[in-house]
């Protein structure tokens, strides 16, 4: 009895921490914040969510962030995938070395590299296009989609491997065929890390998109100015956590086994 | 044993590709900026390790990596163990357990320039909902000038942020263990400091590392959030090392950003490999 209310307790002052920010972003969206005809300041309504439709440049970097964000968790599992079967499955030369390498970039702050990356990008004609901005998220979501794809993969026995190739499947066919629908859960909790970590990712976002191309987040910096329109920027904020929202919910059962390690 | 097979390289290729673009190409063009001086792209001149020298002499740069070594480990000390202990309770929770998962994992999902944002928001004196309450109680809140009011704020706000992932890779380790394991303990009477002693501590052990690292390494460059409170104030008292290279690569000293890049490159890349030796790339090791 003790541990329940305990239990209780905690659950609940975690839950009104995490949820008090979130609240107040929440609230403010569905307020009036500027003086307008009409309208008392305060005043609820949905003006804030219906400018953001009537504004293409809302509306559009909501668009650019999901292209980037899709195409980073695409390339991210499908040059993931194949790294993560050959680290479960062989030895080979330098294959410690590389998995420092991963780790040792995984963890780089991107400050660090965003000087020498935009640089390049520019002369890759990567800047301002999505696709430059998928790429260089690849960094740090890579090592992690590895990570967590290789975990899923050396918990499946290598038995299942060989069947497959006895029964004459070549090793593109097996990886597709076969070994996807195996670890169809860990491929969704490396996408959903890989997701999150591109959506929320500022600094890089910020220095490839200099003229065109703006994510999500950028749009919302760019709403403060002179009067500064809080309930527009709160109800974009609402709006660029949709989509994390539902990607927990789309993991919430495996959220936690995408790093049950092996000790 | 895993076989030994070169040819699984190829496997590696497209992932060792698209590393060496955006990681490996990046970081020696870095390494070449920082031995030189550089005005324009066109107009760069060789200075050897003069940048080097100057930042590891500056009074600045200790000050501010003894800042940012200080944040981590408050950072460090507030999440690791309170995120435990919120795991360990989680513990047979049953589906309550995936309810408070989800909830610490959506601070995870909003993005990093938003949360400042939404932190300076929420105390507000005037319309903030912990502001009201903070002034109502007669407490003055002062982040802006009060340096320890902006390192509270800046702690609370990062292990809002960040609680979810110690949370859910303590949890991922504690899930691994067979229930077997507290029937024998309780068997045995064991306390229940020694059931987290002997049980569970080594089982999260694996997943504690990462978390160790991953938290360690984005406080110590804490940039966004924390530039976005106080732009390093009041009176350079969260002037962290993160923000010094942000101002010197707004203000195009490139050669000198690029050295101070490296410095803390190599300050990350010594970490790393203090975390793998101790670890002892072990899990590699054993699996073999």
């Amino acid at each position: 009895m003790k541990g329940v209310i305990l239990r209780v307790a905690v659950f609940a002052a975690v839950a009104a921490f995490i949820l008090l920010p979130l609240a107040q972003t929440f609230l403010l969206s569905f307020m009036s914040t500027l003086p307008r005809e009409g309208m008392v300041e305060g005043e609820w309504s949905l003006i804030n969510y219906r400018n953001i439709a009537a504004d293409p440049a809302l509306t559009g970097s909501i668009v650019n962030s999901m292209i980037y964000v899709v195409l980073n968790v695409v390339l991210c599992i499908g040059a993931g995938l194949p790294a993560a079967y050959a680290l479960s499955r062989y030895r080979f030369v330098g294959d410690r070395h590389f998995l420092f390498l991963l780790l040792a970039f995984r963890v780089t702050p991107p400050v660090v590299l965003s000087l020498p990356i935009f640089i390049l990008f520019a002369n890759a004609g990567l800047v301002n296009t999505p696709v430059g901005i998928a790429l260089v998220h690849c960094l740090f979501n890579l090592p992690i989609a590895i990570w967590i794809l290789e975990s899923f993969i050396s918990a499946i026995p290598k038995e299942f491997d060989e069947t497959a190739f006895i029964d004459g499947h070549s090793l593109p066919s097996f990886l597709l065929r076969h070994l996807v629908p195996a670890i169809a859960p860990g491929i969704g909790v490396a996408a959903f890390f890989c997701f999150i970590f591109s959506w929320v990712e500022v600094v890089f976002a910020r220095i490839l998109t200099v003229t065109a191309g703006k994510p999500i987040t950028m749009a919302i910096n760019a709403l403060f100015g002179f009067q500064t329109d809080i309930g527009l920027v709160m109800a974009m904020t609402v709006v660029s956590l949709l989509p994390g929202l539902g990607m927990i919910w789309f993991v919430r059962n495996h959220i936690a086994r995408g790093f049950v390690m092996r000790a | 044993m895993k076989p030994y097979r070169n040819e699984a390289w190829l496997l590696m290729l497209p992932a060792a590709a698209v590393m060496a673009f955006v990681g490996v190409i990046p970081l020696v063009a870095v390494f070449n900026y920082s031995l030189h001086d550089i005005f324009s792209l066109q107009d760069v001149h060789w200075v050897g390790v003069e940048w080097y020298e100057e930042i590891i002499t500056s009074s600045r740069f200790h000050a501010s990596l003894g800042r940012s070594l200080l944040f981590s480990a408050v950072i460090l000390l507030v999440q690791v163990p309170l995120g435990i202990g919120i795991a360990l309770l989680l513990r047979g929770a049953g589906r309550w357990a995936v309810v408070v998962l989800m909830l610490v994992a959506l601070p995870l999902v909003v993005p990093w320039n938003m949360i400042a944002m939404m932190w300076l928001g929420l105390i507000d004196p005037q319309t903030g909902i912990v502001g009201q309450a903070l002034a109502a109680a007669g407490i003055g809140f002062d982040w802006k000038f009060t340096a320890l009011h902006t390192w509270v704020l800046l702690v609370v706000m990062d292990t809002w942020h960040w609680i979810g992932l110690v949370v859910i890779l303590a949890y991922a380790g504690l899930s691994g263990i067979s229930p077997d394991y507290y029937r024998a303990a309780a068997i045995d009477g064991a306390s229940r400091v020694a059931v987290f002693r002997f049980i569970e501590l080594p089982k999260i052990a694996g997943p504690l590392g990462i978390v160790l690292l991953l938290r360690f390494v984005d406080s110590f460059m804490i940039y966004t959030e924390a530039f976005a409170i106080n732009a390093g104030g009041p009176d350079m008292a969260t002037h962290f090392l993160a923000i010094d290279l942000g101002e010197e690569i707004k203000g195009f000293s490139y050669g000198s950003a690029a050295a101070r890049s490296m410095v803390y490159f190599l300050i990350v890349i010594t970490v790393v490999w203090a975390f793998v030796r101790i670890s002892g790339l072990s899990r590699q090791e054993e699996r073999r």
